[in-house]
């Protein structure tokens, strides 16, 4: 591909090349898939844009949301599924699905809603990225934002407030995290040996969860458990990533 | 439901058997249920179907509120009321029926996950269609659901429900997209269950579980309503096998046990 594909994204952290999820999904599915990514972070001066991160540019394109951005580094050739059977394929989406119904909500929980979390880890981090005085704001957007999300998709009668849905969220994420480390088993990635789209969004959602240093962690403490799931992010982090963490 | 009530009333399911009496509560069949929720309603009929439990439909027009999660259908079996599929399909189990337990843990993993989906992408679909597609709304969806009541009452409830509607769309970042990417949505979707269906006649072969159930649910519905166009029948019709499932539950769980053609 002779135009530089261009991605603006979340910086890294604790060992990580990035600690926000959706980043993460695109940087390890073009890793896997060969992809010549120029990754740029986000920093606090005012170029490039901050809303719906990550963004890939081309010369001529602008994709957000790593579902239509996988889309178009699969159109450009950079295909991490092409050894996929048909049901292989359809079980991604559905695993997928999984994950952003029964573990993102929980996710989104320690990141931004669990108040000792997100005033003394996620605020500080992102506002140390963000300019000022956008920093003041953005942050406690993004708060809502994942809270708003949480109540509208969980909270649903008799379940109103948050400390009633939290109990529920937790309990699905862990249930989900017990079902891919179920389906993972002793394998090294979810289908076979070479890493595919659902290994992509696998490591996005849970490497953030096992690698950042929280206060409130009991959903860290349940992932720490399932030995297959730390090894899965830790072979991909070493074999994947290594070489540039040096930049990051 | 806390971790604590929902432990006490599972303790209470199991000491009863299932009575003959049970129903199952529902909007107004012809001119008031909404497509949505007449696919959650028959997911639950042909759930129950399969497990051999007898259940009677009752059609109320405030079935919505009755509901103790606001959604439909919901069961009233014995002094318990239960609403929506999964909790549902715990309730019974704790009565002693199941459909996935022969299913080993990679199995049952695989049938949360395509229960997950359908619900993330056909059921967002619907509602999408339902609720923010401006030609659905305005020829079908407002009217029917404020049909059973008068003016202005009927109009109020369906902006608020359709305000609702939007709202959550927004958050999960449905707000921005056309109804074309919904449609191609739906077409992954179908594909996706299309393909791990494959020749079986059942998705974990020779029994139907619950997933069977949900999903001939929605396909069915989408298939059988009438909307403002067919383009979302279409997308369920270009995969045969899907047909053949939809066609082949129909008969079995409903022609044949004297229920008469599903309307």
């Amino acid at each position: 591909m002779a135009a530089p594909l261009e991605l603006s994204c979340w910086g890294g952290g604790w060992g990580l090349p990035s600690i926000h999820s959706e980043s993460l999904v695109v940087m390890a599915y073009a890793k896997f898939s060969g992809a010549p990514l120029k990754v740029s972070f986000i920093d606090n001066t005012w170029r490039g844009s901050r809303g719906d991160v990550p963004i890939l540019t081309t010369e001529d394109n602008t994709v957000s949301q790593p579902a239509k951005i996988l889309n178009f580094l699969r159109k450009q050739k950079y295909n991490a599924d092409y050894e996929l059977s048909a049901k292989q394929g359809a079980d991604t989406l559905a695993y997928i699905a999984l994950l952003e119904e029964k573990l993102l909500p929980a996710v989104l929980h320690t990141f931004w809603v669990e108040s000792d979390n997100y005033f003394t880890v996620t605020k500080p981090w992102f506002a140390s990225r963000i300019p000022f005085p956008l920093s003041l704001i953005l942050p406690g957007r993004m708060s809502r934002g994942a809270l708003n999300r949480i109540l509208l998709t969980r909270g649903e009668p008799p379940l109103y407030r948050v400390q009633e849905v939290e109990a529920q969220i937790y309990r699905d994420a862990k249930e989900c995290l017990n079902l891919l480390s179920n389906r993972l088993g002793t394998s090294q990635f979810f289908f076979g040996d070479t890493p595919s789209t659902l290994d992509a969004y696998v490591f996005g959602f849970l490497a953030p969860l096992y690698k950042v240093r929280f206060p409130k962690v009991q959903l860290q403490e349940h992932l720490k458990q399932l030995s297959n799931l730390c090894r899965f992010c830790d072979d991909i982090l070493d074999s994947y990533f290594r070489l540039s963490l040096g930049d990051g | 439901m806390s971790l604590v009530a929902e432990a006490f009333v599972s303790q209470i399911a199991a000491t009863e058997p299932w009575p003959e009496n049970a129903t199952l509560y529902q909007q107004l069949k012809g001119e008031q249920i909404l497509l949505s929720d007449n696919a959650a309603s028959l997911a639950v009929q042909a759930f129950l179907q399969m497990c051999n439990l007898p259940v009677k439909v009752v059609c109320r027009a405030n079935a919505e509120y009755m509901s103790p999660s606001g959604k439909v259908p919901f069961i009233h079996v014995g002094n318990q009321v239960v609403s929506e599929l999964g909790p549902i399909v715990q309730f019974v189990k704790a009565k002693g029926h199941s459909l996935s337990d022969g299913l080993d843990e990679v199995q049952k993993a695989e049938m949360k996950a395509y229960m997950e989906l359908v619900n993330n992408m056909l059921l967002t679909a619907e509602l999408y269609l339902q609720w923010c597609d401006e030609a659905t709304v305005g020829e079908i969806t407002h009217a029917r659901y404020g049909s059973p009541y008068p003016w202005p009452l009927n109009h109020i409830l369906a902006y608020q429900k359709q305000w609702e509607v939007k709202r959550k769309m927004k958050a999960i970042g449905w707000g921005n997209k056309t109804l074309d990417q919904v449609l191609e949505d739906v077409d992954q979707c179908c594909q996706a269950l299309s393909q791990r269906l494959g020749t079986q006649p059942y998705f974990f072969n020779k029994q139907p579980t619950e997933l069977d159930a949900l999903v001939f649910g929605h396909l069915y519905t989408i298939l059988t309503t009438q909307l403002t166009n067919d383009e979302l029948s279409e997308k369920v019709k270009n995969y045969s096998n899907l047909l053949a499932f939809c066609r082949r539950i129909e008969q079995h769980y409903f022609e044949d046990r004297g229920k008469g053609r599903l309307s």
